[in-house]
Formats: structure tokens, sequence, C-alpha cells
């Protein structure tokens, strides 16, 4: 039944999209973000769905699309010599089949992070991404934020949609893009067109925000927890009351405590006593072990190159309270690990693609930070009527950015389609802007001289 | 344990799926009727122009001068 509902579901937005093909790159976005095929049991799953959305979008791109309004940015070369330089890598990897694999995945990523600021050349197309975005990462979220209200969670236990730990999917992964997404949606509640802002789209925003403040708790992802601190920090920049903000973080912080699952607080603690936390132990184990590999492997080993480390490390012993402390019990206990995964974008990137990945890498992400913090304060600065959301536009793209990047150093979430679409965002708005304001400058020299003559008149 | 598996979990996911995918076909089918997404009007000219059209004041003219 499911099956039948997602395929007439999917017929009915094609339908809509023949009328404006722009439409099939935002359902593409959707197939990429929500997986359908993965939700469905058999009809979907028998189509290469995304190839087929994929074409369309490009097909409906060369057929109806303006290209005089099309620009690229220096950026988005980067992501064309990051795309060559991960299909290098890919080549001479040190575990070609796995590498192959993630291959697989990762070049439709950046081909469409690359494909989306060509068709970013409308306001309205812009604010379009940014809703699909939203509507789609909350086909998870809101799922789990009502599972965790109603019955808590569990680290690695909380179901989103389908039992499966891959993609959006995993909680580490979903906690990110749930707080990342919340400086877009605060964004479309207020300067939206599409749903225009109301008490109704309002309430759905706060709703939104609630639930995704609740995938962290749910999962007991503890990057959650650090994404909503690197949240709340950066909201304080541009509050108009600091310290009434402040006073109202620490009042809903405070009120939260009783009613957070224990679970969810004894995990949180761990962060400080990493020490005795094997999942931070194996980490730094694992980092350390990336960097003596690109010391002797400075281009990398290609994608899942961690596939190859043996990794030995000690963790302090840690009694539980009821526990009777033996005197003969050593004060560390000697672990030792294979295979484990980076856990961290940074070293993810560092490992598999090496220094000059990690160095291209880095100039995409830090490049939207800076870019988007130069146009804030651009577009403050013009204050035109008509340009009044670009700002906050701007701001919230690099809120997002930042919430991603620091989320990123305990996550191997490098290659994550649904985050490149977010570096395209920022490609597309800047090179739009760059247009308009071109255009909006752009006075012809003649009626510039003809004005004193006309005013005399 | 797994949460949100059972009936009650699958019911949460359909609510979350109708939701969802009923606010994105939504937003399509605004979309599909606003022609702004394949055209839009020029901007605004700058009130005051700039690059080669910018008309600095004359130095002779300046106060003091």
């Amino acid at each position: 039944m499911r099956d039948l509902i997602f395929v007439g579901y999917l017929a009915a937005i094609m339908l809509l999209a023949f009328k404006r093909p722009f439409l099939f790159t935002l359902i593409y976005a959707y197939i990429d973000i929500v997986s359908p095929q993965r939700l469905s049991y058999f009809l979907l799953n028998s189509i290469p769905l995304s190839l087929v959305m994929f074409a369309l979008a490009f097909l409906g791109f060369l057929v109806s699309d303006d290209k005089k309004d099309v620009r690229v940015a220096p950026r988005w070369v980067l992501l064309l010599v990051l795309l060559a330089y991960c299909g290098y890598t890919t080549t001479v990897a040190a575990e070609p089949l796995a590498a192959l694999e993630k291959w697989n995945w990762v070049w439709k990523a950046l081909v469409f992070a690359a494909f989306l600021p060509l068709t970013l050349h409308k306001k309205l197309r812009i604010e379009a991404l940014v809703l699909t975005m939203v509507l789609c990462a909350s086909a998870l979220i809101v799922t789990g934020g009502i599972k965790t209200a109603t019955g808590g969670g569990g680290y690695g236990a909380l179901v989103i949609l389908i039992d499966d730990n891959s993609g959006l999917f995993e909680g580490s992964i979903i906690s990110c893009v749930a707080i990342t997404i919340i400086p877009l949606i605060l964004w479309l509640a207020k300067h939206g067109t599409i749903f225009r802002p109301s008490w109704m789209v309002r309430g759905y925003a706060a709703a939104l925000i609630f639930a995704c403040l609740l995938i962290p708790v749910g999962t007991q992802a503890r990057t959650g927890i650090v994404c909503i601190a690197v949240l709340g920090i950066l909201l304080l920049r541009h509050a108009r009351y600091r310290m009434l903000y402040l006073g109202a973080v620490a009042l809903v912080g405070l009120a939260a405590m009783p009613f957070l699952p224990s679970t969810f607080t004894q995990r949180a603690d761990t962060i400080k006593d990493y020490k005795a936390d094997e999942s931070a132990s194996t980490r730094i184990a694992v980092w350390a072990w990336t960097w003596e590999y690109v010391k002797e492997h400075p281009m990398g080993g290609g994608f899942d190159v961690y596939r190859q480390n043996r990794i030995r490390y000690d963790i302090a012993q840690k009694a539980d309270s009821d526990e009777v402390i033996s005197v003969d019990m050593p004060a560390v206990k000697e672990v030792v690990d294979e295979g484990r995964a980076f856990h961290s974008s940074y070293f993810e990137m560092l490992g598999e693609q090496g220094f000059p990945g990690l160095l291209i890498w880095l100039m995409i992400q830090l490049g939207g930070v800076w870019r988007m913090e130069v146009l804030q304060r651009l577009y403050r600065k013009r204050n035109r009527e008509d340009e009044g959301w670009v700002a906050p536009l701007a701001n919230a793209l690099q809120n997002a950015q930042i919430i991603y990047l620091v989320g990123s150093l305990f996550v191997g979430i490098a290659f994550q389609a649904f985050f490149f679409m977010l570096t395209a965002l920022q490609i597309g708005l800047d090179t739009y802007l760059a247009r308009r304001r071109k255009e909006a400058a752009w006075r012809p020299v003649k009626s510039v001289r003809e004005k004193p003559l006309e005013s005399t008149t | 344990m797994l949460r949100g598996s059972g009936a009650a979990g699958s019911m949460i996911d359909n609510l979350s799926i109708l939701l969802s995918h009923g606010l994105l076909a939504w937003a399509l089918w605004v979309l599909a009727n606003r022609s702004e997404v394949d055209e839009e009007a020029p901007p605004a000219p700058d009130a005051e122009p700039t690059g080669f059209a910018i008309k600095r004041p004359n130095r002779k003219d300046a106060p003091g001068a």
C-alpha cells in the first residue's frame, strides 16, 4: 500500500514539474534526502529513481532555462576539482572495492552540488530549495521528535522511519542535520514567500524547531548536544536583547533538565569524562593513526582507507557505583581494535584524500563562511527595502555552515549530499546577488549626463 | 531494544511522512503556479550609481577650495 502511495505521489509531483522543469531539481533533492525508494518495499526499489530524476532535471535545465543568467564562482570550480581529485584517488585507492562503493554515491553528491548553482538564478528558486531541504529533513525529524517526546529514545535505539544506520537515518548525522536547519527554519518563517509568514507558519516552524532540538535527545548523539551549544552562541550575535536571550536560554535549559531521560544526561556527561569513554578513546586513536598514515601517504589512501587501521589504546577503568572496587583492578584497560571509521570529517578528508583533498574541502567550507559574512555585511550596509531578505539568509546559511563544521569534528560527514546542497545554496545565492548588484548599479552614461539638463528645464 | 518500531511507531512514521510530503506537494503546487520561478523583474536601480556611472564631486567646487 505504502509503495502505491509513493508511486502516485511521485507521479503527481512529476506532472507539476513538467509545467516548470526547475521542479525536477527540487524533486531530485527530495529523493536524495528522503530516499523514498528505501521507505518502499518493491516498486520504487526496482527503478534507478535518482538517475531518472537527475536526467530530467538536467534536461529541463538544458531545454527551458535562460542560460544568460547562469554564473559560476571560484568555489564552484573547487567542487569540480574535488570531484576530479576524488576520482583520481579512487583509481589508486588502498582499499579498491570499498573505495569504489563509496565513490559510487560521492560523485553523484558532488555532481548535483555543482549542478545546483547553475539553476539557482532566481530569488524564488533559492527560497524553494531552502524550503525543500527543510521539509525533506522534517520527514525524518518530525517522527524522531514525536517518538522522543512520547517514549524517549536511546543511543542507537531510536528508529527514524527505517531501521537503517546509513545516510541521514544514522543518529549522529540526523542530529547534526536537525540543528543545522534551525537557522533556515527561522529564516523561512520570517521571509518566506511560498508559505508567507502567518500564525500558522510561525506555529509550525516553532514545533519543527522543538522537534529538531529533541533529535539529539532521542538519538543521544553527543554531536547534537555540541551543535545545540554552537547554535545558542551563534544566535546571540544578532539577538536584539542579548541579556533577555541569555536569560531565556538558561531558563529553558533548566526547565528541560528534569524531563530529559537519565540515559541522555549520563551520556552527555561522558563528554567531559572522555578518558574513560571507549568511543572517545577510539576516536583519538584513529585520528593518531590517520596522522601517521598521511605522513607516509600525503596524497591520501582513497575512500574507506580506515579499514586498514589496527589501533591499540588504553582507557581509564571506571567502576559502577554499586560495584565493589577490587584492589587488583588496574587503573587502565588496554583495548585493541581494527577497521574503525574516522569519526571526523576533517580526518576523513585527510586520510582518504590526503593534504590536497583536505585543503580543497576546507577552502570550499571556510570560503562559504567567509562569503556569507561578506554578503551579510554588504547587504546590511546597502539597506534596500527589496533586499531585506538577503542579509538574514546569508546569516542563516553561515550559521548552518558553522554548526556543520563543528559537528563535523566528531562525525564523518564530509561527503554527505545534504551539506553539499548547503554549499550549492551559498554559491547560488552569491552568484545571483553579484548579478543583481551589477544590474541595479548599471546606468547608461547617457542618462546620467542628461539628468542635470532635465532638472533645469 | 529498538524504540518506535512497533504499531505506534509506524503510525507516527506515517503521520510524519504525510505531513512533510503534504507540505512539499503544496509548496511544489504553489511554485508551479508562480512565474517568478522562471522570470524575474530587473532590480530597481541603485539610488547612487556605482562604477563608471559615479558622478564624483569636482574638486574645484569643494567647500574651502
